[in-house]
């Protein structure tokens, strides 16, 4: 149905909700008309809107055969009024919020990376407990140029490594999790030999209550003066949680993370990393 | 230096240089197979039906192609991105 009878888009609401553009405004217009129209909190959940910004349904449910039928009974309605939904024109981009409208580096790398928990929860027999528990997250690396340039040279340049250790060894397998400070990075090597990566990092909060200690191994090849593989694996120990990953496993935990290079190919491959929402020099510096 | 000596001092600058990189020299030798191994189990499944959602990631894009073939918008917002790491 979604592929069919719909225009389906995902976003990240905490940028749209904030952006000063057309983008912006068009889905503060659609938002507004919803229940969760303080655009100061999240506005998190499924909308359908004509194109002409008219809300039709919010629903915040994870009840798939619930979603089906709300959308049924949605498009029943759209189809209804063909006059009003022929009369939208579309939204001109004009100048966008720099903030949100962000590019990989011209010239670096995206790597898709994935993180999941490989032991350490109790048993559940709840279905959305289970979800949780078996989920494999997605994030994306950018690499900046000279970085990608140090890579062809053997070399993994000081702020990539502090890059990959500060946004991308972190347990987002279950939400937005926090990242971590420079002042928390205990320790962290990562070089070439040959067509290896070899690594390990130790992270740890002040307090001790959040720490991952991993080994990083993975193989690097260049060919025409660019890097065309780059695959990686860290592995450890990971402790804690953050605010929005709670119900992690109780004490020290499995937690591995991969690296690889991305081909365009999937839709997610043009998301900037999270943790370079709203801030992306402070993310590549 | 005697030669047995000398070849005492040799093998033990030897054994001290093997000591010294035999961290990073171990930790290749026992990462590879477990790195070949995770890495193909750290991707995502190829058949999951919503990877065929041909999903946009901006509302201006949607709304034009809205237009264009006259259907309404699905958004599907979240913190952080749903195709993302949430």
């Amino acid at each position: 149905m979604l592929q069919a009878r719909f225009v389906p888009v995902a976003i990240d609401q905490a940028c749209q909700r904030r952006q000063q553009d057309a983008e912006g405004e068009f889905y503060r217009k659609i938002a507004g008309q919803g229940p969760r129209n303080n655009f100061q909190s999240t506005t998190q959940g499924l909308y359908v809107a004509t194109a002409g910004g008219r809300l039709l349904l919010f629903n915040n449910n994870r009840d798939p055969a619930k979603v089906q039928r709300l959308l049924k009974e949605t498009l029943a309605r759209f189809e209804e009024d063909t006059a009003a939904n022929s009369r939208a024109i579309a939204i001109k981009r004009g100048k966008v919020d720099a903030r949100y409208n962000v590019t990989p580096p011209a010239g670096g790398l995206v790597v898709r990376v994935r993180a999941k928990i490989l032991g350490g929860y109790e048993p559940t027999t709840d279905r959305w407990q289970a979800v949780f528990q078996n989920a494999l997250s997605r994030d994306n690396l950018w690499i900046s140029a000279a970085e990608h340039q140090a890579l062809l040279r053997g070399v993994v340049a000081s702020s990539l490594q502090q890059r990959i250790a500060r946004f991308h060894l972190v347990d987002n397998t279950r939400g937005e999790p926090p990242m971590w400070k420079a002042k928390e990075i205990r320790e962290l090597k990562m070089k070439i030999e040959g067509h290896r990566i070899l690594g390990q990092a130790t992270l740890r909060t002040a307090s001790g209550d959040r720490s991952y200690q991993a080994d990083l191994f993975g193989v690097i090849e260049k060919k025409a003066g660019r890097i065309v593989r780059l695959d990686m694996v860290a592995r450890g120990e990971f402790q804690g949680e953050g605010p929005y990953t709670r119900n992690a496993p109780k004490g020290k935990f499995p937690l591995a993370i991969s690296f690889s290079l991305a081909d365009g190919k999937e839709a997610a491959d043009r998301i900037p990393p999270q943790g370079s929402r709203g801030w992306l020099p402070g993310y590549l510096r | 230096m005697k030669q047995r000596e000398r070849g005492c001092c040799i093998f033990g600058g030897a054994l001290a240089i093997f000591m010294l990189v035999s961290p990073w020299l171990s930790a290749a030798e026992l990462k590879e197979a477990d790195f070949l191994v995770l890495h193909s189990q750290l991707q995502p499944p190829r058949n999951e039906p919503w990877r065929t959602i041909p999903w946009k990631i901006t509302l201006i894009d949607a709304q034009r192609i809205a237009i264009e073939e006259k259907k309404p918008i699905f958004i599907w917002a979240m913190d952080g991105h749903p195709l993302g790491c949430t």
